[in-house]
């Protein structure tokens, strides 16, 4: 459960004269639900990069409650994100091989902090997402189901964030459906606070607050009710 | 971590497999090569070790070796047989023995030579006993006859179109224990019968008679044949005879010792249809040799002292005799191996070169495709510590692997080389690893080490985020 604050963050390539990120000012407050919106070139998988900390951030500051992800180094920033942050992504990202509990254990299994507390949780997390086989390898199951997994792994370390890019984006409109209702639910049950980059107006309308990115900039911030409107 | 790179590397099986073979080819060859040359220098050195110096006549030192101690069928000119007798009666000698050889049976080549020099360069009798009989064979260890076997002996070889001698045959006494020489090929015999079937050292006064024979079939000859022993000494013998020991199918067909004292030179009508010598199969051996001793290819000398063994080497490297020590030759045998093992090792090198640059090659565009997957396991929180080891420790297994296997492959490759080998000389190859070889095998090991960092350093470095836009 962790409030985000980024200050004068800019990001840009070298080549490019405009900054493909600027952001001046925003404050998302912890346990809320955010949908980021926006084009292609819109800047949205940067900012996601940046508050994910899978990119360094050279100029503003971006603080994930108290600590400044800017004070930190590459190796430490990984660690913290292991730590606080849920990533689930388009593309799963998951290891074909493994089964399905080994996928979900993988992060914690790497960073050597895979206790059995962790693999009980592990099992528990399994059953939330509506998973049955956790000996399944993952690549003989289906792209709902591998995102469930995806999911799983993004929560066992009961994460204060959950950053997800295009969750649904490459799943059939049942099984996309599906996985919005439990990225909400299982971020609502832990109080975690949700970022969603999405083009899915029905997984969008569902969260909070909307923000809208275009050409680098911000340039929409809605509430849920205001949108309705 | 271990599952993961495992069953990465269960995925990736094909891609491994070609490049665990490829590493362990390429090793085998460097391995085959340094064990093949080694075992080669040990077996033929150990095959020296007895022979402390060879007395021959003057020629090529190298053929005198390969010929009485790799036993290897060649034409030798032939040392005066007064040399032997001088060499026995001399102080710094601890023995001298001849050695004959020309005929063979079997494939096993017979060595004429006497029961000291037996004694002394065997390390005993597995079964049976020593020659006592100018009949009698002793059996060196490889020989498959079993005792009391038969023995023909055939002049020269059969390859070389040799024909069998007629009457003569032997017995077989005893068998020698294993000595990992190419004397473990041969048959001995007395050095006396050897002569007898050429019909040499006896006692004859005519010389030019006994040249012109041709038959082989005078089995009969030997019949009445009553040779006394230690009688050779008042005979003139002459040098006339000495080519037909080594002389590939040439007939030797001196003067048959048959009437051995009446005989003069109005016997030569007689003579011409007993040109072949034989064997009294039950008469002593005689070991003291006069100076009607026949020509010898080769005497085997045991010098009382390493000066003796200086001193005399020098005294018989003048005029018509070559002293040498086979060790000597051997060495300089080996520093032309050497160079050959240099050219082979340099094309060993080359290849494991070539093959550590198509690893890199591999294993960077692995990465490169790998990216996503290194982006991704980052992204959910892997060290960078736990990637890089991911990365350099399946690449490592890979070459690792294949660096074992290529070391037993390499071993099997000179082992099945040194038994061929083997087979064909007699000369035991020892092959094995030695410490050198371990050193060989770690510094594989530290440049697959090495190796293996290069991809795992490009994934180390990659951001996470790069990575994944890929």
């Amino acid at each position: 459960m962790l409030s985000l604050k980024i200050e004068n963050l800019a990001v840009s390539f070298p080549g490019l004269t405009a900054p493909v990120l600027a952001v001046d000012h925003l404050e998302i407050a912890a346990g809320s639900g955010v949908a980021l919106t926006g084009g292609s070139g819109s800047g949205k998988s940067t900012l996601i990069n940046i508050i994910a900390g899978l990119e360094r951030t050279r100029a503003g500051h971006v603080f994930w409650g108290d600590q400044n992800f800017a004070d930190l180094s590459e190796g430490r920033r990984d660690r913290w994100r292991a730590a606080n942050i849920g990533l689930v992504m388009q593309d799963f990202h998951l290891f074909p091989g493994l089964s399905a509990l080994d996928n979900i254990l993988l992060p914690a299994r790497l960073s050597r902090v895979a206790t059995a507390d962790l693999v009980k949780r592990a099992h528990m997390l399994f059953q939330t997402v509506g998973l049955k086989r956790p000996e399944q390898h993952v690549e003989t199951m289906s792209r709902g189901e591998m995102q469930r997994v995806a999911i799983a792994r993004a929560l066992l370390r009961k994460p204060g964030v959950i950053i997800a890019d295009e969750p649904t984006a490459s799943l059939d409109l049942e099984s996309g459906e599906a996985v919005g209702d439990l990225l909400l639910s299982v971020a609502a049950d832990a109080g975690s606070t949700l970022i969603v980059a999405s083009h899915d107006p029905r997984l969008i309308e569902r969260l909070g607050r909307r923000l809208s990115l275009k050409g680098g900039q911000i340039v929409g911030d809605t509430q849920a009710g205001e949108m309705a409107a | 971590m271990i599952r993961f790179i495992l069953a990465d590397l269960r995925r990736l099986w094909l891609g491994g497999a070609v490049v665990v073979l490829l590493v362990a080819l390429a090793t085998a060859l460097g391995v085959a090569v340094t064990l093949q040359e080694r075992s080669l220098r040990l077996g033929s050195a150990r095959a020296a070790d007895k022979f402390d110096l060879v007395v021959g006549a003057a020629g090529s030192e190298t053929q005198l070796v390969l010929s009485s101690i790799f036993l290897q069928a060649a034409p030798l000119p032939l040392v005066d047989g007064s040399i032997l007798t001088k060499l026995s009666a001399d102080p710094r000698v601890d023995w001298a023995a001849p050695v004959g050889f020309g005929d063979s049976f079997a494939g096993y080549p017979i060595i004429g030579t006497t029961t000291k020099l037996v004694a002394g360069t065997t390390p005993g009798f597995a079964e049976g006993r020593m020659f006592a009989l100018e009949g009698e064979a002793v059996l060196g260890a490889a020989v498959n006859l079993p005792l009391g076997a038969e023995i023909k002996p055939m002049h020269g070889t059969a390859e070389t179109g040799g024909h069998t001698h007629a009457g003569p045959a032997y017995k077989v006494a005893g068998k020698l224990q294993p000595t990992g020489t190419p004397w473990d090929r041969a048959i001995l015999v007395p050095i006396q019968a050897v002569w007898h079937v050429h019909g040499l050292g006896e006692e004859h006064g005519h010389e030019e008679e006994h040249h012109d024979g041709d038959g082989h079939d005078h089995a009969h000859e030997g019949d009445e044949h009553h040779e006394e022993g230690g009688t050779h000494t008042e005979a003139e013998h002459t040098g006339g005879v000495a080519e037909h020991v080594q002389t590939v199918a040439e007939q030797p067909a001196p003067q048959p010792p048959k009437t051995a004292f009446a005989l003069g030179a109005a016997s030569s009508a007689h003579i011409e249809d007993d040109h072949h010598g034989s064997i009294d199969p039950d008469a002593p051996i005689v070991e003291t040799f006069g100076a009607s001793t026949p020509g010898l290819p080769a005497i085997l000398v045991k010098p009382k002292t390493i000066a003796d063994a200086y001193r005399l080497r020098q005294e018989y490297r003048t005029g018509s005799t070559l002293g040498v020590f086979p060790g000597e030759v051997l060495t300089r045998l080996y520093a032309t191996l050497g160079d050959a093992k240099m050219i082979l090792s340099a094309v060993a090198a080359g290849s494991q070169g070539l093959v550590a640059a198509a690893l890199v090659l591999v294993t960077v565009i692995h990465v490169g495709q790998r990216r996503r997957q290194i982006g991704a396991l980052r992204a959910f929180g892997a060290p960078r510590a736990s990637v890089f080891t991911i990365v350099w420790l399946e690449l490592f297994l890979l070459v690792a692997l294949g660096i074992g296997i290529g070391f037993l492959i390499g071993l099997t490759a000179a082992q099945i080389g040194a038994q061929m080998f083997a087979a064909k000389s007699g000369v035991i190859l020892p092959v094995g690893f030695t410490r050198e070889d371990l050193r060989l095998a770690l510094v594989f090991l530290g440049f697959a080490g090495v190796l293996a960092a290069v991809p795992a350093l490009l994934a180390y470095r990659q951001s996470p985020a790069t990575a994944l836009r890929a």
